[in-house]
């Protein structure tokens, strides 16, 4: 009778490690998967450390996501200076559109670029986002002087809104050479 | 008469609750990405959504069981509880987004900082929750969510060439210089934004919190059918919108404000008081149904008094849940996170957990233990399965399609 | 009442708990089994059911393994009326153990808040 208890209960032994050898690896599997799904998603929000191209297209990236701000605080300008926008909505606009520009910004800043001519495209960038900062801002000043703020000339703030509407067209079109530069 | 009031009036609240944070947002983003090449995914989103939640309203209409205990009757605990989770984190992510959305339309109203209005928003919310009579909530938000319609006047001022729109709409193309998987990227964030689950779960706790019964089928057929696509053409207005205005400039959408800017363009300030009145209307009734959901699907789960129409008292554990979805969106707006950038995971979220709640109600809407006479006709289970299918391959597809994209960039 | 089969695990388990006057109570997280004599269920013989229960014994339910006898908390099957899709009871849930987190909350959080007694669908 004792003789085939033994080999019954190694069995079971046996099956019982199967199973937590199974569990582990199942666990490791997916901790895995977590991992390497979390390092994917994470690797394309960094912008520094990357292959010439790829720098090339993170400075053409910033830049446009600056243009599309410059061209939303045209548009804002252009909507308030016709009577179609109230105030406050235009300085919320612009105000958000600020910063989009201090995202592109810092897209461009921590840039560490790999070859001359990421590194020469990303200088000129800088130069066109701070013509395009220079422009958004004095839009803002712009606004809350026709909002009745006791701003003027004086403290440099635009008072004719074709001046505004000038500097940004600039602005857009610094950023737009650098567009073409990168081949967008 | 009346009686033709209450009908004309279900469908009015059906369009103007059916646009929420997630529809502005991502059909904006597109119109200014893609133009009209998307508009396609808005019909065959809007098409899924009156599918399942007429099945859903049926369901509760006839068996008096709402969808969370369905899921949880047929699912189990097991897979039930793993549903639970996610639909629940699901359902607060939105809440937040919503919660943020009114914020941030009260911000363009009025220049205070949004993070200002995001507790006096919540508490306005839970106020509502607390004290209104379900049907004038319902009735009231959703009212003032027709005021949206500004976005469909506004596209017929700024008159684009019609018969251009109409090509872009029938043959939809990846437009030049965007990748293929960006475009399906935006493909599974509007459908996950049309099909919401929170409005399954919201529209047929809704059938029983107004007592719906086998006679109140008709109601909720014309309600569906009526009022989801015209809801739905709102969110093709705008996304129509941004296309006609935005998409010439060049105009990435990231910010609310960039939203209405069309609107203004069209329409002057009198409209654009409109539409902001609109978005804030249609951000507090999503919030008040996202927060609602939270305590039903948690309610429905564990088999707790529920409901809007009991006392607070008598649905203690209900308050409490909802309270706490309420803290909990709070809590995560205040670490300054950007609304629109919740708003965009929660929809695609969201396409990932659509199976999840989609499966068990074509289940029960076959099981005539439930439904006696009133199952699924063979119309309704066909175009069922068909959508599975198409459910099934966007929830696949969303993630990876996320971090092939960078979520879009 | 005619005679029907019933699968415990496909028409009782996870199924909605209704007290007398329609109120929800819990679901049927599991069942007490026992034996024809009242004593453990013995493989092969005749079981019947002698309990719904609720509250902790979900969570071993989802993760295995059960609680001590002395933390379930039961509603006697004597108590149930009805079965349909639902499980009706034909008692009052403020009469029921298993209700005591409903109650504790209803009396120190819900009801210390003003308007937490409103009824929402009267006159307001």
């Amino acid at each position: 009778m004792t003789t085939p208890r033994r080999p019954l209960a190694r069995t079971a032994t046996r099956t019982t490690r199967r199973t937590t050898v199974r569990t582990t690896v199942r666990t490791t599997a997916t901790l895995a998967c977590v991992l390497l799904a979390t390092s994917a998603a994470l690797s394309s929000c960094t912008a520094s450390r990357q292959e010439p191209g790829q720098a090339v297209a993170a400075v053409a990236d910033a830049v446009e996501l600056a243009d599309s701000a410059v061209a939303t605080t045209n548009l804002t300008v252009v909507l308030l200076d016709g009577g179609d926008l109230v105030a406050p909505v235009a300085d919320t606009a612009i105000s958000d559109q600020i910063g989009e520009l201090s995202d592109a910004s810092s897209a461009l800043t921590t840039l560490v670029p790999p070859d001359d001519t990421s590194s020469a495209l990303r200088v000129q960038g800088l130069a066109a986002l701070a013509m395009a900062v220079d422009a958004v801002v004095s839009a803002r000043a712009w606004v809350a002087h026709t909002a009745g703020g006791d701003l003027g000339p004086d403290g440099g703030v635009p008072t004719d809104p074709r001046d505004v509407v000038d500097a940004l067209d600039e602005a857009a079109d610094q950023l737009e050479a650098v567009l073409t530069e990168a081949g967008r | 008469m009346k009686k033709l009031l209450g009908v004309a009036l279900g469908i009015l609240t059906a369009i103007g609750g059916f646009v929420d944070i997630g529809d502005l947002v991502t059909n904006a983003v597109v119109g200014a990405r893609f133009g009209f090449s998307l508009v396609w995914v808005v019909a065959v989103g809007v098409i899924g959504i009156c599918l399942f939640a007429e099945m859903s309203g049926r369901v509760a209409a006839v068996s008096g069981r709402a969808t969370f205990e369905i899921i949880r009757e047929r699912l189990g605990p097991r897979a039930g509880g793993a549903n639970l989770v996610a639909s629940f984190a699901i359902n607060l992510l939105t809440l937040t987004a919503e919660i943020g959305g009114i914020a941030l339309a009260l911000h363009l109203a009025s220049s205070v900082e949004p993070r200002l209005w995001m507790p006096v928003a919540a508490l306005a919310v839970w106020l509502v929750l607390w004290r209104v009579k379900f049907s004038i909530m319902e009735n009231v938000v959703g009212l003032m969510g027709l005021l949206l319609i500004g976005f469909a006047v506004a596209l017929f001022l700024l008159g684009p060439d019609w018969s251009q729109v109409a090509r872009e709409i029938t043959q939809p193309a990846v437009p030049e210089g965007e990748h293929p998987a960006a475009y399906w990227y935006y493909a599974v964030a509007l459908f996950g934004a049309a099909m919401t689950p929170y409005e399954v779960f919201f529209f047929s706790s809704g059938a029983v919190e107004e007592k719906w019964t086998a006679k109140s089928l008709g109601q909720n057929r014309l309600n569906v059918f009526t009022g989801f696509p015209l809801g739905g053409l709102l969110s093709v207005a705008i996304a129509g919108c941004a296309a006609v205005v935005l998409l010439p400039h060049g105009i990435e959408v990231s910010t609310l404000s960039q939203i209405v800017l069309p609107v203004a363009q069209a329409g002057g300030t009198l409209l654009l008081a409109v539409v902001i009145v609109g978005i804030v209307a249609a951000t507090f009734g999503a919030a008040l149904e996202t927060a609602l959901s939270s305590g039903y699907t948690l309610a429905q789960y564990l088999g707790w008094s529920w409901g809007k129409f009991r006392r607070p008292a008598q649905a203690a554990r209900f308050h409490v849940t909802m309270m706490i979805a309420l803290l909990l969106a709070v809590a995560i707006l205040m670490t300054s996170v950007d609304p629109v950038a919740v708003t965009e995971f929660s929809v695609v979220f969201s396409a990932v957990a659509l199976p999840l709640t989609y499966i068990p109600i074509l289940v029960v809407a076959n099981d005539p233990d439930y439904m006696g006479a009133r199952v699924n006709g063979r119309v309704a289970n066909t175009l069922g399965s068909v959508y599975l299918g198409i459910v099934l391959v966007a929830a696949l597809a969303a993630i990876p399609l996320m971090i092939a994209t960078g979520a879009g960039s | 009442m005619t005679r029907r089969i019933i699968d415990a695990r496909l028409h009782l388990l996870s199924r909605q708990v209704l007290d007398v006057d329609g109120e929800p109570v819990t679901t049927v997280e599991d069942l007490e089994l026992r034996g024809a004599d009242g004593g453990d269920v013995v493989a092969g013989e005749p079981a019947h059911v002698a309990a719904i229960l609720s509250g902790p014994v979900l969570v071993t339910r989802i993760l295995g393994g059960r609680p001590p006898q002395s933390r379930w908390e039961r509603i006697a099957w004597s108590a149930v009326s009805h079965l349909g899709t639902v499980v009706e009871l034909d008692v009052e849930a403020s009469t029921l153990d298993v209700d005591w987190p409903e109650r504790w909350l209803r009396e120190h959080v819900v009801r210390r808040i003003p308007g937490g007694q409103h009824d929402p669908e009267g006159e307001s």
